[in-house]
C-alpha cells in the first residue's frame, strides 16, 4: 500500500469510527495502532508507537497553560467576575442586536493577550459567556458559535503557542512572529464584530437575545466596582507577560492565585466550591491532553507511513504558481483541519511548503501568519474541531449538542476564511507593523 | 542490486544545520560509496521535524525501531548517556567545533563507555557531531568583566547553567532556545547563554546588543546512531560505508559550524550588535570560580565502574595535542584528589 | 443477568469507582500543587533572585500526573470527548441496537487501554531497575519510573471502567456525581 493510500484509508476509518460514536482519542489511537500493524506487519512497532506517543506527549511544559488558564477562567467565573463583566458589556452594547456577542469577541481579544492557546480561551469563555448569553435569551447555537469563533483569537493575537511552534520550524524570530500576529488578530476580531452586526440585522432569528431594559441600567459606580477586579487581573497577567516577570505558564499560575484571592475576598467561594473548581480543571485537562496525545500518535503514524515525504514529492513534480500554491495550501490545511490538531498541522504542512515559499522570495514571517490562521480554521470544523470539543466538554450541558456547537461556529469559520484570503492577498497586513 | 530501506529520524526540522547536511552530505556520500560496487542501493525515508519523534524522542525512537538511523541530541539524556557530557563538563578549553568533535569521537572509539551506553539503548554508535562553536554571553547592557554578571539573571539550558555557579548572586533561568528572545526582551533575564549562530538566527541583537566573547567552549550534542537489530541485518559493505561517512559527516558539520559561527558574528554586528572580548585574566577568574564539574562528571562515571578520570585525561590530552590549553586544568585537580 | 452476578459487578463497580475517585482527588491536589510551585518560583526569582531550577521538571511531571490520575474518573463519568449524535439517534430508534453498539464501542476503548497498560508495564520495570532520571545533574533531576507507573495504573483502571460500561450497558455508572 502506498503512503497516500494509507493516509486516506486511515482518515476514512477515523471519520467512520468517530461518526459511530467512538471516543475521539480512542478512534485516533486505535486506527494508528492498527495502521502500523498492517503496514509494517509488526505488532512490536505498534507498541513502540504507543509508548513513544503516549509517553512524551503529556510531558510538555507549555501544556501547563491548559490547566492553569482553565482554572483561572473557572475561578474567575465562580467569583462572579464573568457575570459582572458581561452585564457591563451588555449594557455597553445594549442598543445593538447581538451586542453581548460583540462584547464576547472584544473580551476574547483582550483575553487572547494573556493566553497562548485557543484551548484556554474556549474553556474560559464557554464557562463565562455562554450562560450569560443564554440568560439573555440568545440562541444557544449563536452563543456557542461566538465563543468558538472568538476562542481562535487566543492563538493569533500574541502570545501564541502556534506562532512559537512556527517560528521554530521556519527558524524565524519569535519576536517578529508575535508582532506580525497583532494586526491580523485585531482584524479578525473586527471581522467577527462586523459579522455579528450583519447576522443581527439580517438573520435575527439565528442571533436571538433581548435588549436590556431601562430599569436594568446600572450607575457608573457599580460599573466601576464590577470591572475593577477583572481589570486588576488582566493588568497583572498581561503585565506579567509583557514586562517579563512571567512566562505564559507562570502568568497562568499567578492569575489563578489572584483569582482565588479575589474570589475569597468577595466571599464567593468556600472550600467545597474551590474543590469543585479544581476537579473540573482536572477533568478538562485530562480530556484535552488525552486528545492531543492521541492526535500526536496519529500524526506520527502518518510520519512512519511516509505521507509527508510523499506529499513533498508530489509538490516537487508539479510546477505551481503563487495562486495555485496558496489554493493548495489552504485546501490542504482545511482538509487536515478536519482531523488533526493545529500543532500537528503546522508541523506536518509547513515543512512541505517552506522550500517553495522561500524559493519564490516570499516573506516567511507572512507565511507563518497565513499558515497559523489557516490551520486554526480547523479548530472550528467537524468532525475534529478542538475548540468546539472543548466548549462542549466544558459546558457539559445536554441541551447543547456537539452538532449545535459546530453549526454555531460555522459562520465564524467562514469569516476566518475571508480574513485569511485578505491576509494572503495583502501581505502588508502582517508585515507593516515590522517596518 | 539489493535495495535496503532506511528510515532516518530527527525531531528537529529539516532546516536545522545538522539535518540539512544529513540530507545534502551524509546520504549522497553513502549512495556514492555503494554505487561504486553496485551491490546495494539505499531507499531513504527522511522523517524530520516531529513527524515521527520530537527532539527528545530520537533516542527512544531508534531504540524501539520507529527509525532505523537517528540523530540523537545527547544533551537531553544525561541519565542514559552520562559520558556524552564530556565537553559540556569541561568549559573554557576549546571553542573549535572541529577539534572537540574529533576528540570526543576518538574517546568514544577508544573507550567502550560511550558505545556501551548506546548499546544499552539498543543502538550502534556511529559518530559524534558538534554543531555549535561555543556559548557566549548575550546582554541587554554592556558587559566587560565577570563582575557585570553578578546579581543578574542569565538564561541558559542544561549544563551551561552550572557555569554560573561561581558568579556571586548570578541566577540561572532555564528556557528553551525559542524563548530566549522574549526572555531578554521582556527583562525576565539580563543575559542569555547562546552560540552566535542561534543568536543570529533568532535576531538576538535586537534585544541583546552586547555579546561578551567569553568562549565558554564547543559542546558535542549530536550522535548518529543505528538501531541494533537493523544494523545486524545490514550487509558488511553498507555498515562500512555508514561508519566511514559518519566520520566524514562529523568533520563536515563541525567545519560548517565554524564557518557559520564566523558569518553569524558578522551578522550580529550588522544587526546592530557589539562584541566585547573577555580578557584572559577574566576568563581564568571565571573558570577558577566555578565548581569543578569535570571532576564531578569523571567521578560519577568512576563510581559506575567506568574509566571516567581516564577519559577526562585522555580527552584533555587530545585537545592539548591539537593546541588547545585548558584555562583551568580540570584533570589535574582530579589527579590530586 | 443472574442476581449473584449482578451483585458481584456492583461490588467491583463500587471498588473501581472509589479508586478512580481517590486518584482524582490526588490529581486534584497536583493541580493545586502546580499553582503553588509555579507561584513560588515567580516570587523566589522575582523578589529573592533565587529561581527554583526544578520548576520545568516539576511542571512536566505534574502534567503527567494530572492527566493520568484524572483520566479514569473522566472515563467513569463518561466525559471523554466523543461525537454521539448518531449513537443517540440509534438509541432513540431502537434501544437494543444502540445498547449493543455502545457496548462494542466501550469494548474497543477498553482494549485500547489494555494495550497502553501492556506497553507501559515493561517501561516501568526498566526505569525502576535503571533508576533513570530526567533533568540536568547538579541542577535538578527527577526519576522516570513514577511517570511510567502512573500511566500503567491509569490505563489499567480505565480498562476496568470500560469493561464495567460493557457489562452494565454503560448506564448505571454515568449518573453518579463526579468525585466530590
Ligand atoms: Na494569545
Ligand atoms: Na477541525
Amino acid at each position: 500500500m502506498t503512503p497516500v493510500a494509507i493516509g486516506l484509508l486511515s482518515i476514512l476509518a477515523i471519520i467512520l469510527l468517530i461518526y459511530m460514536g467512538l471516543y475521539i482519542p480512542i478512534a485516533l489511537g486505535v486506527v494508528s495502532f492498527v495502521a502500523i500493524w498492517i503496514m509494517r506487519d509488526s505488532f512490536d512497532l505498534s507498541f513502540a508507537l504507543t509508548k513513544i506517543a503516549i509517553g512524551d506527549s503529556a510531558m510538555e511544559y507549555t501544556f501547563a497553560t491548559i490547566p492553569l488558564f482553565t482554572f483561572m477562567g473557572l475561578i474567575v467565573s465562580k467569583a462572579g467576575l464573568g457575570a459582572d463583566i458581561y452585564s457591563v458589556m451588555n449594557q455597553g452594547c445594549r442598543r445593538v442586536t447581538g451586542g453581548i456577542g460583540m462584547a464576547t469577541v472584544g473580551a476574547n481579544a483582550v483575553f487572547a493577550a494573556v493566553t497562548g492557546s485557543s484551548i484556554a480561551s474556549a474553556s474560559v469563555f464557554s464557562k463565562m459567556a455562554v450562560p450569560e448569553m443564554l440568560r439573555h435569551d440568545y440562541n444557544p447555537r449563536f452563543a456557542v458559535g461566538v465563543v468558538a469563533g472568538s476562542s481562535v483569537l487566543g492563538m493569533i493575537i500574541p502570545p501564541s503557542a502556534m506562532l512559537i511552534i512556527y517560528s521554530f520550524v521556519a527558524e524565524q524570530s519569535v519576536g517578529e512572529m508575535f508582532l506580525a500576529g497583532v494586526v491580523p488578530g485585531l482584524m479578525l476580531a473586527a471581522a467577527y464584530v462586523a459579522a455579528i452586526w450583519f447576522m443581527g440585522r439580517f438573520t435575527p432569528g439565528f442571533v436571538g437575545g433581548r435588549k436590556v431594559e431601562a430599569e436594568d441600567l446600572m450607575p457608573w459606580s457599580e460599573i466601576f466596582v464590577k470591572t475593577l477586579p477583572i481589570m486588576i487581573l488582566i493588568v497583572i497577567v498581561l503585565g506579567g507577560i509583557y514586562t517579563g516577570w512571567t512566562t505564559p505558564v507562570e502568568a497562568g499560575a499567578a492569575g489563578s492565585l489572584i483569582g482565588i484571592i479575589i474570589a475569597a475576598v468577595r466571599r464567593r467561594i468556600n472550600f467545597r466550591s474551590f474543590w469543585e473548581t479544581v476537579i473540573e480543571t482536572g477533568h478538562i485537562t485530562a480530556a484535552i491532553l488525552f486528545l492531543i496525545t492521541a492526535a500526536s500518535m496519529y500524526a506520527r503514524m502518518l510520519g512512519i507511513a511516509g505521507l509527508p515525504n510523499e506529499l513533498q514529492n508530489i509538490l516537487a513534480t508539479i510546477d505551481f504558481d503563487f495562486f495555485w500554491i496558496m489554493v493548495l495550501l489552504v485546501a490542504l490545511m482545511l482538509f487536515l483541519g478536519t482531523i488533526l490538531d493545529t500543532a500537528s498541522i503546522i508541523l506536518i504542512v509547513v515543512p512541505l511548503f517552506l522550500p517553495l515559499i522561500d524559493s519564490m522570495g516570499l516573506s516567511l514571517v507572512w507565511f507563518g501568519i497565513v499558515a497559523v490562521v489557516a490551520a486554526e480554521i480547523g479548530l472550528l470544523t467537524p468532525p475534529l474541531g478542538l475548540s468546539c470539543f472543548i466548549i462542549k466538554a466544558t459546558l457539559d450541558d445536554d441541551r447543547i449538542t456537539l452538532k449545535d456547537v459546530f453549526l454555531g461556529a460555522l459562520p465564524f469559520a467562514f469569516v476566518m476564511l475571508l480574513v485569511l484570503i485578505l491576509l494572503i492577498r495583502f501581505p502588508a497586513l502582517s508585515l507593516a507593523i515590522l517596518n | 542490486t539489493e535495495t535496503i530501506k532506511a528510515v532516518v529520524i530527527d525531531g528537529y526540522p529539516a532546516r536545522a544545520l545538522w539535518v540539512q547536511e544529513f540530507t545534502n552530505f551524509f546520504i549522497p556520500e553513502v549512495d556514492k560509496r555503494l554505487a561504486e560496487t553496485g551491490n546495494y542501493k539505499m531507499d531513504w525515508q527522511e522523517s524530520y521535524g516531529g513527524t515521527i519523534v520530537k527532539p527528545k524522542g530520537v533516542l527512544e525512537g531508534v531504540k524501539l525501531g520507529l527509525g532505523d538511523i537517528g540523530i540523537v541530541t545527547t544533551i537531553f539524556h544525561n541519565s542514559k548517556l552520562p559520558s556524552q557530557a564530556i565537553s559540556a563538563a569541561t568549559p573554557f578549553v576549546s571553542a573549535d567545533a572541529r577539534a572537540v568533535a574529533k576528540a570526543v569521537d576518538e574517546i568514544a572509539k577508544e573507550f567502550p563507555a560511550m558505545q556501551e551506553e548506546f548499546a544499552e539503548q539498543n543502538q550502534v554508535y556511529l559518530a559524534t557531531g558538534v554543531v555549535l562553536d561555543t556559548y557566549q554571553v548575550f546582554s541587554k547592557e554592556p558587559v566587560n568583566v565577570m563582575a557585570d554578571l553578578e546579581g543578574s539573571k542569565v538564561a541558559g539550558a542544561g549544563m551551561n547553567l552550572r557555569y554560573l555557579e561561581g558568579i556571586e548572586g548570578a541566577a540561572g533561568v532555564r528556557g528553551g532556545l525559542t524563548d530566549f528572545y522574549n526572555m531578554v526582551q521582556t527583562g525576565l533575564v539580563d543575559h542569555a547563554l547562546l552560540w552566535p549562530e542561534a543568536a543570529s538566527t533568532f535576531k538576538i541583537a535586537e534585544v541583546a546588543p552586547y555579546m561578551l566573547r567569553a568562549d565558554l567552549g564547543a559542546v558535542n550534542s549530536k550522535t548518529i546512531t543505528v538501531n541494533k537489530d537493523y544494523w545486524e541485518k545490514l550487509p558488511e559493505e553498507v555498515q562500512g560505508a555508514l561508519l566511514e561517512v559518519a566520520v566524514e559527516y562529523r568533520d563536515h558539520i563541525a567545519g560548517i559550524a565554524m564557518d557559520r559561527a564566523e558569518e553569524s558574528r558578522n551578522a550580529y554586528v550588522e544587526q546592530g550588535g557589539t562584541i566585547v572580548e573577555l580578557s584572559a585574566e577574566q576568563r581564568k577568574a571565571w573558570a577558577d570560580a566555578m565548581p569543578n564539574i569535570a571532576l564531578e562528571w569523571a567521578k560519577g562515571l568512576d563510581d559506575d565502574g567506568q574509566p571516567g578520570t581516564e577519559m577526562l585525561n585522555a580527552y584533555l590530552g587530545k585537545l592539548r595535542a591539537a593546541g588547545f590549553e585548558p584555562v583551568r586544568d580540570w584533570a589535574a585537580e582530579a589527579a590530586t584528589n | 443477568m443472574s442476581l449473584r452476578r449482578k451483585s458481584v459487578i456492583t461490588l467491583i463497580h463500587k471498588i473501581a469507582s472509589n479508586i478512580a475517585i481517590a486518584a482524582n482527588v490526588v490529581g486534584t491536589f497536583v493541580v493545586v500543587a502546580l499553582i503553588a510551585v509555579v507561584n513560588y518560583d515567580i516570587i523566589a526569582r522575582g523578589i529573592f533572585n533565587k529561581p527554583f531550577l526544578g520548576a520545568v521538571e516539576v511542571v512536566q511531571f505534574s502534567m503527567v500526573l494530572i492527566v493520568f490520575l484524572q483520566l479514569p474518573d473522566v472515563v467513569r463519568v463518561g466525559r471523554l470527548t466523543r461525537s454521539d449524535g448518531f449513537l443517540g439517534l440509534v438509541k432513540q430508534r431502537s434501544p437494543g441496537v444502540g445498547r449493543r453498539m455502545s457496548q462494542i464501542l466501550d469494548l474497543i476503548s477498553g482494549v485500547f487501554m489494555v494495550i497502553i497498560a501492556v506497553a507501559f508495564w515493561p517501561e516501568f520495570l526498566e526505569m525502576w531497575e535503571s533508576q533513570d532520571y530526567f533533568g540536568v545533574p547538579g541542577v535538578f533531576t527527577a526519576p522516570w519510573w513514577p511517570v511510567k507507573l502512573v500511566i500503567f495504573l491509569s490505563a489499567s483502571l480505565c480498562a476496568v471502567h470500560f469493561a464495567l460500561h460493557v457489562l452494565t450497558g454503560g448506564e448505571a455508572p454515568r449518573k453518579q456525581e463526579s468525585g466530590t
